[in-house]
């Protein structure tokens, strides 16, 4: 007499299905930030005493020297205007806050214009540094 | 045939959400780290015309060259010392309009030795003020 052997089946939990598409769910929501210029490369310079503070813009300077508006590439020439557009309706002084992500070696004739366009824009400057010990 | 009798009284609880849990707890803190907002140094410069208001003379003049040493109203002094001689020279300075520091930088110059020095002036209670260079061009006839 033939036995016929049951062919175990190896099935996906359907289970654990819903948790699954949850947990990606809440990972991309999470990462995907609107202004993200975390794919930047710079590294900052040191400081003490930092505070903490949220800004509307953010603006870098990489180590190739490349500036950047909330994650975009712009020329110097546009920061002033680009800045003077995104804080047009600001009314208080947070909403005129700035950070400043400069590459530590990067030479004054880059980063001057740059810190002069934000004050010219009547941005509040915060330069992001890295905290000292 | 005496049965053995099984005393469960330890109820185990089901392994099979453990790897949700775990991956959770990661997903909780990784949130958790990514979320904190940049820390960073705060700085207001002086309008243009403000400056132009003030004699310049008076105020101290901190010139960065990108080398160790900066020029304070042209003596030389080490970037890392800026701090302390600056609160010596401001001990005699108490109103804020007479702690201004005029910054004037060389095309050597790096982002940090001027982030050094305007943290020197910061932790001292002075403001920073930056001297640009204009360029103009004047048409001769």
């Amino acid at each position: 007499m033939k036995l016929s052997r049951k062919m175990p089946r190896a099935d996906v939990p359907n289970a654990a299905m819903g948790d699954i598409a949850f947990n990606l769910l809440i990972f991309f929501v999470i990462l995907a930030k609107a202004n993200d210029d975390s794919n930047l490369q710079w590294t900052p310079a040191d400081g003490s005493n930092l505070q903490t503070a949220t800004a509307v813009a953010s603006v870098v300077v990489d180590k190739k020297g490349r500036l950047y508006l909330n994650g975009s590439e712009v020329g110097q020439e546009q920061l002033k205007a680009s800045l003077e557009r995104t804080m047009a309706n600001a009314e208080t002084e947070q909403q005129r806050t700035v950070h400043l992500k400069v590459h530590n070696k990067t030479r004054r004739d880059k980063y001057e214009p740059i810190i002069g366009a934000i004050s010219e824009a009547g941005g509040v400057m915060i330069h992001v540094l890295n905290e000292e010990n | 045939m005496k049965k053995r009798r099984q005393n469960k009284f330890l109820i185990e609880p089901a392994s099979s959400a453990t790897g949700d849990i775990a991956f959770n707890l990661i997903v909780f803190f990784l949130v958790c780290a990514s979320v904190q907002p940049d820390r960073g140094m705060k700085q207001t410069l002086p309008s243009s015309e403000q400056s132009q208001s003030k004699a310049l003379s008076e105020n101290l003049e901190v010139e960065i060259s990108g080398k160790e040493t900066v020029l304070l109203n042209r003596d030389p002094v080490f970037i890392h010392d800026l701090r302390q001689v600056l609160a010596q020279r401001f001990e005699s300075k108490p109103r804020p309009e007479d702690r201004v520091v005029v910054v004037k930088q060389t095309p050597d110059a790096t982002y940090d030795q001027y982030i050094a020095v305007s943290n020197a002036v910061a932790l001292t209670g002075g403001t920073v003020t930056l001297q640009t260079e204009v360029t103009k061009t004047v048409t001769v006839h």
